[in-house]
């Protein structure tokens, strides 16, 4: 009876949980490659992928991007690993991060984990199948991606040994960060916790790099920052140029710690408790927490934040790249071109730039609106609901009251990412003029949010199961914005997209009458979601 | 005090298929603590839960406190407050705060009671919602229903995770609210519980309410288990009309007897020599287990 009994049996009774949630990651990051290498392949050309390149080679690029081996002697696969290689490792990262959370803290924390521990099963068991699952799922990812890279329309074709290794090395990001949430998943009694924290070193790693890559990019003397991160060794290899295995060493000794601190930290605490101990908080409520509107609002303030800091961020980051962007106007793709409404000429093209992400955030704040309906229903899933209803509060006031606050809240993200945007485009171009309408435009956002908001609400009230059909309406919306300019389509089908009506301040002038249509049609379809939830049962 | 709290009629209420109340009644004087019991899924929480306004019905008539529950749910809320059995608090919210909130959305918060009551039942208000035990998280609910000045308590086995110390303190608690003029309708598994609180009870099986009445009323509707040791022999005894399930343990004839019977049976016994003898009036358990489907052994359908 050693610590590990029982492994193989608690493998397999995880991969039969995971009989969805494992091919749908694999296969969901798979179409991310694929997705990514063909839209490369269709809109870059031997003409326009040097002034991509020029573009990638910025500073700002380098940051949210890579360390852009091989960009001087650009090829598409070089352009594919340097720029989109980050993102598919973050997906692999997560991936991990929440398999291992799933199977061990998650489980521990709902008390399924004591009935397993009592079984014939060693201490350490269950955090070892945990890793072998996660492994598993990333060479599976690995495997997946080269056959799909292999096969997608690249020119010059990539070779076999190259897309093995940039694959291995999104895989080997991956498992580094199964061995940072092994460590994680003891530290708090709470999965939230737990994720939160692995989620914290993944941003660290992430940022850490990018700072080096940077550096590195201007000639600093900051680039050995890259070394420092799980991300920036997997980047060290270099795919398709230098064709280095052996930065791959350091995500797997990584992780091999990761893993081992896991293990020691199991060994020495309790089952169901924490390493850090939770803190005590308030003995009393503090007095304005005393109105649905101010429940809703303490209940979303922790979201509000996180997309608040995001967001700001974000804005200022992008808005920061407004200058790199005249510059390399002259050498961008047509396909880009058109899908940023400038005709060329760098002025034109500046502001279409700051018009085009002002509908980029629209499209990002649409998201936090769902979300935030998605968790009102929670809201009711988990009980909270009936017991707000069981004080004298209102079926239709407690809806509106958290509609309100998230109402309110996309009003404030999308000034606040005005105001990042704004304050990124000043500062790095200095023309002072490029604020107020910048501002304006990102603004005016709202109104869409409030629409998908107002269109979620409608089916909470009406038919709380299919909210998630919003998620429809908005990757058909998403497409068409990003991608119908490309694909030529016609303006009718265009306007299918709710966020093709604000207009793209200040590259063309505001559309009052689509803003004003949008907003009032969300807060129609709002009341009629409240409306709807006053005439039906609550569901558990 | 013959007014009603709660009054419903012929309450009917589905889940697509199922129907989870089936033309139940149900009447609650004004100042009465009202034990409702019945198995899992008779329909209890569902029943409370229409009274709440939180769930509509499908027909019959329903009354709390003159009220129409789902229509007037808001202004009736001011004056009653419920204890679930599974309580959920949010995660990162203190009891305190979860307290308090609920004090305030209803109104009508007594806040020396409210320290009291925390004081009576140890809780710390100052731990987050996720860190509570299930029995906490039931205190808190309780604290929060129990501090408010209302005139009626919804109590759904509200004490189904709490220790004997606490339980003790919650019959305590209940008592004094009593003593202040609030009706209580308490659903509960825990039948000595039901019997020390309860002034009448209504038991439901299959979404209808099956009995009503005080316990003695039960008790007269039910059989005393009768064991006796006699000089003389019993068996023309046992032959008396009402007398059911007669065996012998060891030197002792034990039987059940109907509550009309008692008397006959006493006078006959009476005549036998009667040297050693227990009658029990029915539990309430036993009382429970007439009117459920599955008879353990030993006990027949009257």
């Amino acid at each position: 009876m050693s610590t590990l009994t029982g492994t193989g049996t608690l493998l397999r009774f995880m991969l039969r949980r995971d009989r969805l949630r494992l091919p749908l990651w694999v296969l969901g990051m798979g179409l991310m490659a694929l997705y990514i290498s063909t839209a490369l392949g269709t809109v870059l050309d031997e003409e326009s992928l040097p002034g991509m390149a020029q573009m990638a080679a910025t500073p700002v690029m380098a940051l949210i991007g890579g360390p852009g081996y091989g960009f001087d002697a650009i090829t598409i696969p070089r352009f594919f690993a340097g720029l989109y290689g980050a993102y598919l490792m973050l997906g692999a990262a997560l991936m991990s991060m929440t398999t291992l959370s799933r199977h061990t803290r998650v489980e521990e924390q709902s008390g399924r984990g004591e009935l397993v521990l009592a079984d014939v099963v060693g201490r350490h068991a269950q955090l070892t199948a945990a890793l072998l699952l996660a492994v598993l799922m990333n060479v599976l990812v690995a495997v997946t991606m080269t056959g799909i890279i292999l096969v997608a329309p690249l020119e010059p074709a990539p070779g076999v040994g190259s897309t093995a290794l940039f694959t291995a090395s999104i895989a080997a990001v991956g498992v580094a960060f199964a061995g940072v949430a092994a460590t994680t998943a003891q530290l708090s009694p709470y999965s939230r916790t737990c994720t939160a924290l692995a989620g914290v070193v993944l941003a660290v790693a992430f940022l850490v790099r990018g700072i080096g890559d940077m550096s590195r990019s201007q000639g600093g003397d900051l680039a050995w920052l890259s070394w420092l991160s799980p991300l920036g060794w997997a980047q060290q290899t270099a795919p398709y140029t230098l064709d280095r295995w052996w930065p791959l060493v350091f995500p797997l000794l990584f992780a091999a710690v990761g893993a081992g601190l896991g293990y020691l930290l199991r060994s020495r605490r309790d089952f169901g408790a924490g390493v850090l101990a939770d803190r005590l908080g308030r003995e009393r409520a503090p007095s304005w927490l005393g109105t649905p509107l101010a429940l809703a609002y303490r209940l979303q303030r922790g979201a509000l934040l996180g997309w608040s800091v995001a967001i700001f961020l974000t804005g200022l980051l992008l808005g920061a790249f407004t200058d790199s962007m005249a510059d390399v106007a002259d050498s961008l793709p047509p396909e880009m071109l058109a899908v940023m409404g400038g005709d060329g000429a760098a002025d034109a093209f500046v502001n279409g730039y700051l018009g085009f992400m002002s509908v980029y955030f629209g499209v990002m704040f649409a998201v936090f609106a769902v979300l935030a309906v998605q968790s009102l229903r929670s809201q009711e899933t988990e009980g909270h609901t009936e017991a707000v209803l069981a004080t004298a509060v209102g079926r239709a006031q407690w809806v509106l009251s958290w509609v309100t606050v998230t109402a309110l809240g996309a009003v404030w993200l999308a000034v606040l990412a005005g105001l990042g945007e704004g304050l990124g485009a000043v500062l790095v171009t200095g023309d002072g003029s490029l604020f107020a309408p910048t501002l304006l435009g990102h603004a005016v956002q709202f109104s869409t949010v409030w629409f998908f908001l107002g269109l979620a609400v409608a089916l909470y009230g009406l038919a709380p199961r299919l909210i998630g059909l919003v998620w429809v309406l908005y990757v058909v919306g998403t497409v068409l914005i990003f991608f119908g300019p490309m694909l030529d389509l016609s303006q009718a089908w265009l306007n299918l997209s709710p966020f093709q009506h604000t207009g793209q301040h200040p590259a063309t002038d505001v559309q009052w009458l689509g803003v004003t249509v949008l907003s009032l049609g969300g807060v129609a379809l709002a009341l009629l979601g409240a409306v709807a939830f006053r005439r039906r049962d609550l569901s558990a | 005090m013959d007014t009603l709290a709660v009054e419903a009629v012929g309450l009917t209420k589905s889940f697509g298929s199922v129907r989870a109340l089936d033309e139940l009644d149900l009447s609650v004087r004004t100042g009465e603590v009202h034990g409702f019991l019945g198995p899992n899924g008779s329909g209890k929480s569902t029943a409370i839960r229409v009274l709440l306004g939180v769930l509509r019905h499908d027909s019959g008539r329903v009354r709390v406190l003159g009220a129409d529950p789902w229509r007037d749910a808001v202004d009736l809320h001011h004056r009653l407050a419920y204890v679930p059995g599974d309580v959920e608090l949010w995660p990162n919210l203190t009891g305190g705060e979860a307290i308090d909130l609920f004090g305030r959305l209803r109104g009508r918060v007594n806040q020396r009671r409210r320290d009291d009551l925390i004081d009576r039942f140890d809780l710390d208000p100052r731990r987050k919602g996720r860190t509570y035990s299930k029995g906490n998280r039931q205190k808190v609910a309780l604290i929060a229903a129990l501090s408010a000045d209302v005139d009626l308590l919804l109590l759904d086995e509200p004490t189904s995770g709490l220790d004997p110390l606490m339980e003790a303190v919650f019959q305590e608690l209940i008592r004094e609210t009593c003593a202040r003029g609030t009706t209580v309708l308490l659903s509960s598994h825990i039948l000595s519980q039901v019997e020390a609180l309860a002034d009448r009870i209504s038991i439901i099986r299959k979404g209808r309410v099956v009995e009503t009445g005080t316990l003695l009323d039960m008790r007269h509707l039910s059989r005393t288990v009768v064991t006796v040791l006699t000089d003389r022999p019993t068996e023309k005894l046992v032959r008396h009309e009402g007398i059911h399930n007669a065996h012998r343990e060891g030197e002792q004839v034990r039987f059940d007897v109907d509550a009309a019977h008692l008397p006959a049976v006493m006078q006959e016994l009476a005549t036998l020599g009667v040297r050693a003898l227990t009658a029990t009036p029915p539990s309430l358990e036993r009382l429970l287990l007439r009117h459920y489907g599955d008879t353990p052994d030993g006990v027949d359908q009257p």
